[in-house]
């Protein structure tokens, strides 16, 4: 049985990189419960946000508050069926010999990361609190990507 | 008894689409993107698993005496969040295998019942109670048998069973208490063979034999098995709950034994013992009354 880890440890490349430059540890953990928050928080975000642009402004206050509800939910269903379509798309990728030994969960990582991106391009045009919201979403997968080449590049370990 | 479902009932609330459905999400699904639909399909079930939640409002009401029924269907919320969390990282670690942590609490008592020859783990639906058994056996490599109330669903209880197998990697032996007598004597020789045999006591289901105890001041219908087997096998009884503390870490509480001596009254000794019981877990439901999975009325009216 394992003591309680208390060392801070990361997924996300940006944050490794931040953590190895402060000497502490770069290997990828799934330990850190406040990364999942606020990752998971921010892709449901972004994703409400975009769908929730898509309410006619003609709809009356009463209305808008009900659809932003219905919204919520449907941004989960949305991702329910993104995340099934996902599976297809990495039985595909394997059945023709790409990313066998890559686990199912880490592809839909990217496929998650980039449909989550490309809503925030669609915000970007929105204005105001939405696009400064979809800037630092972009900003964030951005720096990762960066954080993640100099880790791969400085000692060739897997990103 | 578990009974064939129809291709609807697999939609049930304890039906096994869920199941699979979790599986397959826990396979699917990177670590981050988890909170987000746990709170959504917590929701679901708050609506839809209505026999669960109002019996979780109930106890409750024992539980917290003075608290008012609003703030109870939000503990019930609660508790049901603190489940999906606790089968979702059950189904985590059986499937991803990643770290996990654990405190220990009463460490010389999880030592001792490690070098027992013949002891019961009696434990309650709380916390993550299958995954103990796992931990237990993976720690001391022991065999261990865990003593289950049966599903009602054929393909659940199937699926549970063969999940709580893969999780203790073959040292966990899983039964029902279906088989009447038969699974009493098998116990019995098991605890006579030195082995370790693993029995929810919060709660009574199906046709076992039982004996009331008193919680929170009400009487509580309580599995008297447990205590039947330590009296005639003379093994102790070592309560042991497993409670979440947060993200992938795990809590082990482990009791000082219960030993139910014969001193020639058998319902007396029976008595003795699922008193000293009710003192524990009274205790651990207070603490933890969030992660008391007790899906059913517990207290007598």
């Amino acid at each position: 049985m394992n003591q309680p880890d208390r060392t801070p440890r990361f997924y996300f490349a940006l944050l490794r990189l931040l953590a190895k430059w402060r000497g502490g540890d770069a290997t990828r953990s799934e330990a850190n419960s406040l990364e999942a928050w606020v990752a998971g928080v921010a892709i449901y975000g972004i994703s409400y946000l975009f769908f929730a642009a898509l309410i006619p402004a003609i709809v009356p206050l009463w209305g808008r508050l009900l659809l932003l509800l219905g919204v919520a939910v449907v941004t989960m269903l949305f991702w329910l069926l993104a995340l099934y379509l996902n599976s297809l798309v990495i039985r595909l990728l394997r059945a023709l010999g790409l990313c066998v030994s890559t686990p199912d969960r880490f592809i839909q990582s990217v496929l998650l990361a980039a449909a989550a991106t490309a809503m925030a391009c669609g915000l970007i045009e929105r204005g105001g609190w939405r696009t400064e919201l979809a800037a630092i979403w972009i900003v964030a997968v951005a720096m990762n990507l960066l954080a993640a080449t100099i880790l791969a590049l400085s000692d060739g370990r897997r990103v | 008894m578990t009974k064939p479902v129809s291709r609807l009932g697999r939609f049930a609330v304890k039906g096994i689409i869920w199941r699979q459905y979790l599986d397959w999400a826990v396979v699917n699904l990177p670590f981050y993107f988890y909170p987000v639909p746990l709170l959504f399909f917590t929701l679901f079930f708050f609506f839809f698993a209505a026999p669960a939640r109002r019996a979780v409002v109930a106890n409750l009401m024992v539980v917290l005496p003075g608290s008012s029924r609003a703030m109870n269907y939000l503990r019930a919320y609660r508790t049901l969040y603190n489940f999906a969390w606790t089968i979702s990282e059950a189904a985590i670690r059986r499937l991803v295998k990643p770290e996990f942590n654990y405190e220990l609490i009463g460490a010389e008592w999880l030592e001792e019942l490690g070098r027992a020859q013949g002891a019961i783990v009696l434990t309650a639906h709380m916390g993550n109670y299958d995954l103990g058994a796992a931990l237990f056996a993976e720690k001391f490599q022991r065999e261990i048998r865990i003593v289950r109330a049966p599903e009602p669903d054929q393909e659940t209880a199937r699926h549970l069973t063969a999940s709580l197998t893969q999780a203790g990697e073959g040292a966990v032996k899983v039964e029902y208490n279906t088989a009447g007598a038969f699974l009493s004597f098998d116990l019995l020789k098991a605890l006579r063979n030195g082995e370790i045999v693993s029995i929810q006591g919060d709660r009574v289901e199906g046709g076992v034999g039982e004996t009331t105890g008193r919680l929170f001041g009400n009487d509580v219908r309580i599995p008297n098995g447990p205590f039947v087997l330590s009296l005639v096998a003379q093994a102790p009884i070592y309560p042991l709950f497993i409670a979440r503390a947060g993200w992938r870490t795990y809590q082990v509480v482990v009791r000082a034994p219960i030993f139910v001596q014969n001193k020639g009254s058998r319902e007396a000794d029976i008595a003795a013992g699922v008193a000293q019981w009710c003192v524990v877990l009274e205790e651990i439901i207070t603490l933890r009354w969030d992660q008391w999975f007790a899906f059913v009325p517990i207290f007598i009216p």
